[in-house]
């Protein structure tokens, strides 16, 4: 790596580390449900970055630029499925608290 | 040919789900037997080299080249005779209603192609985008009856499970910026020079990580017994059997062998891992009192044996760990068909109420003594030997200690399925199943296949061995 590459690979690092900590301190503390299917959302974000980095670096960005896209989609998904799980929740409590979460024990 | 066996379930689905005719609702259900039989039957009649030729058409059409060798062959065994009692035992229990069974064998095939996709991959890109088409699947089919209970466990399986993926695809990243490839054949090539590399290190212990969640061991444990017990019956057999062991285990065999990861400290961390999830998995199952959650523990401290052979590495250990799989994958499932047929029958999983039913439902009762002297490590039994060659492989590797913990823990799993078993089958008729019945064939069929499976597979070990097991590793 030169020096310039050097550099910004070590600033896109850090920013996308930042972000999973915001992420991860999103889903541990927030007790509302969709906001924890907000901050996975946010985790994949920093997750894409980190890709586009490594095919920016190692020269390989149509490679990087394909998986990016196919990630995408397959983001959408699951996050999908993740808001019809929290609705079907939602029709038994009446309730998007996820202290309610709790009947599974032992 | 073996990308057929991705493309056909899914060319099934599709085709079920034009709106042609009526009839194709009805007919789904034994067009997903037909399925698994014909995987099945197929896995085992065509030799190796039928499944790694590949038409040029169809690789100029996907860009995708699959591989086989024996243990994934042991893995399509395992996932269409998994699938295959899943679908009968979904017929038994989810009541002749057509349009749930219909939607049930949709998400079943879609898992299975997914499943199939992750055991030929040979990439790690690939190996994630199929890791997430049987995940998707997985959550919807835990969530199947919309209960409570089950969409709890879903959300909880289904937020880990996003923070693996995250995981492994954060390593995929850096490991790109070091080597520009995701291949297992460049990355193989790569690790050993730049094993000091904290990138590398980094992106290695990630993947590690997000495989361990997916496995579900322990300290990552928490999913597993939520998802496993409030899922549907035929849900858990799949998810316990067959999902957890590809989407997890044998994705961990595969990144471990294939990338040459197995260095001092990544053997250490994997057999730490390994021997806690053993020992806490069989405490915890102990002081269980719901039938499928004390299966579910049972199956985390079984995960760990896995592992443990995966992590002494010698050729010896992986047999028995790829043995011990596909072991697990048969008696895991029939273990999880008897708590179906006790759960429809008298309607509780709880083993305080239930007591003696073993003179009611005599076939239930027989084959889950099977299972458990499986689990347990009683000869005959297949279990015995897988069990008994991982220990073999630690002790001569110079683990005396791992060996032993493996042996006294063998000691717990006997324990936990002795106390299920009088609390269950054995002893005095409870109050209030007088009037209790036999399940009906359509579980009582897979019971007794997979019964006769672990009797086979424990009786012919001595051809297996020499055949088919210590073979495994030159090919990896």
């Amino acid at each position: 790596m030169s020096g310039d590459m050097s550099t910004f690979f070590s600033i896109s690092v850090i920013f996308a580390v930042l972000m999973v900590f915001t992420a991860l301190y999103c889903i541990l503390t927030s007790r509302n449900l969709i906001r924890i299917l907000i901050g996975l959302e946010l985790m994949t974000k920093a997750v894409t970055l980190l890709l586009a980095v490594g095919g920016y670096v190692s020269g390989r960005m149509a490679l990087a630029q394909s998986f990016i896209i196919t990630l995408i989609v397959i983001e959408v998904v699951i996050i999908a499925v993740a808001a019809g799980i929290v609705i079907g929740t939602y029709r038994h409590t009446n309730d998007l608290d996820a202290r309610k979460l709790n009947s599974l024990k032992g | 040919m073996s990308v057929l066996l991705i493309l056909v379930p899914l060319a099934a689905v599709l085709i079920m789900n034009l709106p042609l005719h009526k009839l194709m609702r009805k007919l789904a259900f034994w067009v997903g037997l037909v399925l698994c039989m014909l995987q099945a039957v197929l896995i085992i009649r065509m030799p190796i080299g039928f499944w790694n030729t590949q038409p040029d058409l169809l690789y100029r059409l996907l860009l995708f080249r699959p591989f086989t060798d024996n243990l994934a062959f042991v893995m399509f065994l395992s996932i269409a005779i998994v699938g295959f009692v899943s679908l009968l035992v979904a017929r038994y229990a989810i009541e002749n209603d057509g349009s749930k069974l219909f939607n049930f064998t949709n998400l079943l095939l879609l898992a299975m192609a997914g499943m199939n996709g992750l055991v030929v991959s040979r990439d790690l890109f690939s190996l994630y985008v199929f890791l997430e088409v049987s995940a998707v699947a997985s959550f919807i089919l835990i969530a199947f009856n919309n209960g409570k209970d089950a969409l709890e466990g879903t959300f909880k399986y289904l937020v880990l499970s996003a923070v693996a993926t995250a995981m492994i695809l954060s390593a995929i990243g850096l490991l790109m910026t070091v080597t520009g490839s995701v291949s297992f054949k460049t990355l193989s090539s790569v690790m050993g020079p730049n094993s000091g590399n904290p990138v590398v290190l980094l992106a290695v212990a990630l993947l590690l990580g997000g495989l361990f969640i997916k496995s579900g061991l322990v300290p990552f444990h928490g999913w597993v017994p939520d998802a496993y017990s409030s899922a549907p019956s035929a849900t858990s057999i799949l998810l316990a059997g067959i999902v957890t062991k590809t989407t997890g285990v044998y994705a961990l065999i595969r990144v471990v062998t294939k990338m040459n990861l197995l260095t001092h400290q990544v053997q250490v961390l994997v057999m730490a891992v390994a021997a806690v999830s053993i020992v806490v998995g069989a405490l915890a199952a102990l002081g269980q009192s719901d039938f499928k959650r004390m299966l579910a523990y049972s199956s985390i401290s079984q995960v760990g044996y896995i592992i443990l052979g995966l992590g002494i590495g010698s050729n010896l250990a992986l047999a028995g760990a790829v043995f011990h799989l596909f072991n697990h994958a048969i008696f895991k499932s029939l273990l999880f068909v008897n708590a179906a047929a006790v759960e429809k029958q008298t309607g509780t999983r709880n083993m305080d109420i239930l007591g003696g039913i073993s003179d009611k439902m005599p076939v239930t009762g027989f084959t889950s003594v099977i299972a458990f002297l499986s689990t347990a490590g009683i000869p005959p039994l297949s279990g015995f030997w897988s069990k008994l060659i991982i220990i073999i492989a630690a002790w001569k590797a110079g683990f005396h200690v791992y060996a032993l913990i493996a042996i006294l823990a063998s000691l717990l799993t006997l324990a936990y399925f002795l106390s299920m078993q009088r609390r269950v089958f054995f002893g005095k008729l409870a109050s209030g199943f007088e009037d209790l019945k036999e399940a009906n064939l359509w579980i009582l069929v897979p019971a007794c296949l997979l019964a006769a499976i672990t009797i086979g597979l424990g009786l012919c070990i001595p051809w297996l061995l020499n055949s088919f097991l210590l073979p495994i590793r030159s090919i990896l």
